[in-house]
């Protein structure tokens, strides 16, 4: 049947709306989202300084604020499961039946759901970038590259939140959400999130050209550092833009299975 | 083609859940303006039932139609004429009232005034607007069920399905939301409720369908049922058991006189479909011929009375052989 674009968007929004504002009344999520990134940022920009010594590491105008967008995709990482550990939680405690009980397009139901992911992966990235620079982190590229980074790690939340809602809708097992957490950090250690690329020991290497993740932090960082030697903007753009576009088309799927199998 | 008085129709609906057959050729049809009461223990089917009707599930067989809609083909359609009260009232605890009430005004099509303009009649009309602001997970059960209510009816639904809504609640909350549901009913919305209260189903119901492992037992309106099962009976006790004798000869032109116990040989029975209205009659017949009454009382058949008669079992607790729930 024919849908309201307006209509549908506004439905959209106000389940973002609620996605947002649950998130921050729920200590369990406001915890990995916030606070464990910038507590890695602190233990990694205090320990692991001192590479910034060694002959491979790039000239930067600042430790902090090369691994900055390391922390910028790990939240990213964690705000996108953290929808589909909410999403799990809806779909156990039967919230989820009273949004497919209305008379909305089920894929606004994911976009309302990934709406909140985008919100807060905004929110997040503003934080850390702030928090980093009153630490001493400085960003050659300017206020667009702030702009842009901010962007480009909503866009990588939303993708990330997509394979999490899939997931969340494929079990609508909580248990089994909460359990993935750990692969965020495979996927992160995965990519040339805290060091560069080179200095990986040679699996990890290997193991980050296929990460699309790589692309999108060493996007960041030549953004951030405006060095377009640490980063090209223009492959971050690309892999955080598909993979958001091919996760949230495989959670719509997703969805219109559970409903199949219902 | 559906009845243009009829809300649901309903035919050989069958719902499997792998080997366990939880609805079995289900028929039943409820006409507008009426309250429905489902009726059946827990594991009858009522839910199963219920989430079809309201598209959250898919029947494995026959068919469904709610306000002339099918709730597989036309499903939307159907969404859009129904409220939803589910059993446990799945509301999330960390949002307030007021929050999810506009929440659900935008899932039904409302921009933001209207939506805000009509959650604020709704928490007044549930007795929530003091409550509005505070999240649900500190709300009680009653008030959970009302604002749950509430969010029924923010689209003013043509049909309200209540899956079980006084479960848990206690005895002031449900007979708060029992007039809520009559006041509704009076303006015109239809209600199809779910409960395992026999009281309930009395209470409120224009006509109750009765549910056992899937299949519909019985129906029609509670009188009715309860008739079917037996009338009324007039239980007299006269003063002197010697009386009694006279008692049942002066009482037999007013109904049907049970033998007497031997047990209890002051008790005179009279089954008669009046009912309490004989209570009056009787007590006059008794003092023209001068037998002293020590105490009158009447006993109505139950729909427990009417469960057991077509299932066997006792309604609370089905499943087990009468002689078990009685002991």
């Amino acid at each position: 049947m024919t849908r309201d674009p307006a209509r549908e968007g506004r439905v959209v929004l106000a389940l973002g709306r609620r996605a947002l504002s649950v998130q921050f009344r729920r200590a369990q999520l406001l915890m990995p989202t916030f606070v464990l990134p910038l507590m890695l940022l602190a233990v990694i920009a205090s320990g692991t300084s001192a590479a910034r010594g060694l002959r491979e590491f790039p000239d930067v105008a600042s430790y902090l604020g090369f691994v900055v967008p390391g922390t910028i995709i790990q939240g990213a990482l964690l705000a996108g499961l953290t929808s589909g550990t909410a999403l799990a939680g809806d779909i156990e405690g039967g919230f989820f039946d009273r949004l497919l009980a209305a008379p909305v397009n089920r894929t606004s139901l994911v976009l309302g759901r990934l709406a909140g992911t985008l919100g807060l992966a905004l929110l997040q990235s503003t934080l850390f970038l702030a928090i980093a620079w009153i630490f001493g982190a400085r960003y050659p590229g300017g206020a667009g590259a702030v702009l842009a980074t901010i962007a480009l790690a909503a866009i990588t939340a939303v993708a990330i939140g997509g394979v999490a809602s899939a997931i969340a809708l494929r079990t609508g097992s909580l248990s089994l959400m909460q359990s993935i957490f750990p692969f965020v950090f495979v996927l992160l250690f995965m990519a040339p999130a805290f060091f560069p690329r080179e200095l990986l020991v040679p699996v990890l290497r290997d193991a980050a050209v296929y990460n699309p993740l790589t692309y999108v932090v060493e996007a960041v960082r030549g953004l951030l550092q405006a060095e377009p030697a640490l980063g090209d903007p223009l492959a971050g753009v690309v892999a955080a833009v598909g993979l958001a576009l091919a996760t949230v088309a495989l959670a719509t799927l997703a969805l219109k299975d559970r409903l199949r199998r219902l | 083609m559906i009845g243009s008085d009829t809300a649901v129709e309903v035919r050989g609906l069958v719902r499997d859940f792998g080997k366990v057959r939880a609805v079995d050729g289900l028929d039943l049809e409820v006409h507008e303006g009426e309250i429905y009461g489902f009726l059946g223990p827990n594991g009858a089917g009522k839910s199963t039932t219920v989430r079809i009707l309201v598209t959250l599930l898919r029947p494995s067989g026959g068919w469904a139609r709610v306000a002339g809609h099918d709730v597989v083909r036309d499903a939307d359609a159907v969404r859009r004429s129904i409220g939803v009260a589910l059993q446990e009232a799945a509301i999330d605890p960390l949002m307030t009232g007021r929050e999810l009430l506009r929440m659900q005004g935008a899932l039904h099509g409302l921009r933001s005034a209207a939506a805000r303009e009509r959650a604020e009649a709704l928490l007044r009309r549930v007795g929530l607007t003091e409550a509005a602001d505070r999240r649900v997970g500190g709300y009680s059960g009653g008030m959970r069920r009302r604002l749950d209510l509430a969010l029924a009816l923010v689209h003013r639904p043509a049909v309200l399905f209540l899956d079980e809504p006084t479960t848990g609640l206690d005895p002031t909350s449900r007979l708060a939301l029992w007039r809520e549901v009559r006041a509704l009913n009076d303006e015109g919305t239809t209600v199809f409720l779910t409960t395992q209260y026999m009281e309930e189903a009395e209470q409120l119901a224009d006509r109750v369908g009765i549910i056992s492992k899937g299949k519909l037992v019985a129906e029609g309106a509670p009188d009715d049922l309860k008739a079917r099962v037996g009338e009324p009976t007039v239980q007299v006790e006269v003063a002197d058991a010697a009386d009694a004798p006279r008692a049942r000869q002066a009482l037999a032109a007013l109904g049907t006189i049970d033998p007497p116990l031997e047990a209890d040989p002051a008790r005179v029975a009279v089954r008669t479909r009046a009912g309490a209205a004989a209570i009056a009659p009787i007590v006059r017949v008794l003092d023209e011929h001068a037998i002293a009454v020590e105490s009158v009382e009447v006993e109505t058949p139950t729909l427990d009375d009417v469960f057991l008669e077509v299932t066997g079992s006792h309604l609370e607790g089905a499943g087990q052989p009468a002689a078990e729930v009685a002991g």
